[in-house]
């Protein structure tokens, strides 16, 4: 998953209101179902601020099959060049469990110039809830055989 | 192998003192018997490690189940699984492991390997460390 070093621009496949706030919202799904939102949105303004809010510290990112440090991913997205790609979000479910929240969805990576479809990922997102917080502490995905 | 999935099901509440060196340890051993699991072909084994509504991603991207996971250990093809350069990440009662695996096997007399790097979500639940996801990717350049 190469995407972090580009900026990305978001498609949302549902309607993502409100902002990093929502992990109070009282359903911890919804809640997680916006930050996952926020967290792909503040990438595409290379928002490391929000998303040092929303990434733990000892976050694993697996990218591409390679693990990356939250010091690294924050790197990469603060020195992405704008609009050489998008990712459009699709499917999503949120599943909870006690302070655990598991996502698993896909997404679709499009150029941004000519909107040609690239490759469709699956992935996997760990979230915890850490003081009224969720706090992404795990993400990883894996392309889709054709 | 039994023996030592009683130890984790019976091990003290990781939340009144384990320390986390003990945790992980508990965690690793957890991941070695599942994948020793696919070359013993015992299913059993896999049904008290995994959350009943566990889900795995496969390295093209499928989604397993739990009881997709089970059957398919029942059929392995696998004769051996090596683990390496695992690494537990502790947050309270959830945990996130990293690692990479290679597995060699025999399928209809054709020899195959696979090296890929693995993330699980362990969960800290009735007394006991239970996998609820995880994800497989092939290992990147």
């Amino acid at each position: 998953m190469r995407t972090i070093g580009w900026l990305l621009v978001l498609v949302y496949a549902t309607s993502l209101p409100g902002s990093a706030q929502k992990a109070g919202d009282s359903n911890p799904a919804t809640a997680v179902r916006a930050l996952e939102g926020e967290r792909v949105k503040a990438e595409a303004r290379n928002d490391n601020d929000a998303l040092d809010l929303i990434l733990d510290n000892a976050v694993v990112y697996i990218e591409a099959g390679k693990v990356i440090s939250k010091g690294d991913y924050l790197l990469r997205v603060k020195s992405a060049k704008p609009q050489l790609q998008q990712i459009v979000l699709e499917a999503m479910t949120v599943r909870t469990v006690e302070n655990t929240a598991i996502v698993v969805g896909t997404y679709r990576k499009t150029d941004g110039k000519d909107g040609k479809s690239l490759k469709r990922w699956r992935f996997v997102d760990t979230w915890v809830n850490k003081k009224g917080s969720w706090m992404l502490v795990a993400a990883a995905a894996t392309p889709l055989a054709k | 192998m039994v023996a030592l999935l009683a130890s984790v099901g019976t091990s003290a509440s990781y939340a009144q003192g384990d320390a986390d060196s003990d945790v992980e340890a508990k965690i690793l051993a957890t991941e070695h018997m599942w994948g020793q699991a696919y070359v013993s072909k015992d299913p059993k084994a896999l049904e008290r490690i995994l959350d009943d509504a566990f889900v795995n991603i496969d390295s093209d991207g499928v989604v397993q189940n739990k009881a997709e996971a089970v059957a398919e250990v029942s059929t392995s093809t696998i004769v051996q699984f090596l683990t390496e350069s695992m690494v537990v990440h502790l947050h309270g009662n959830t945990a996130i492991v990293t690692g990479i695996f290679q597995l060699k096997g025999v399928d209809h007399g054709k020899p195959f390997a696979q090296r890929e790097r693995f993330v699980d979500t362990w969960l800290y639940k009735n007394g006991q460390w239970i996998s609820i996801a995880g994800l497989v990717t092939r290992i990147g350049p």
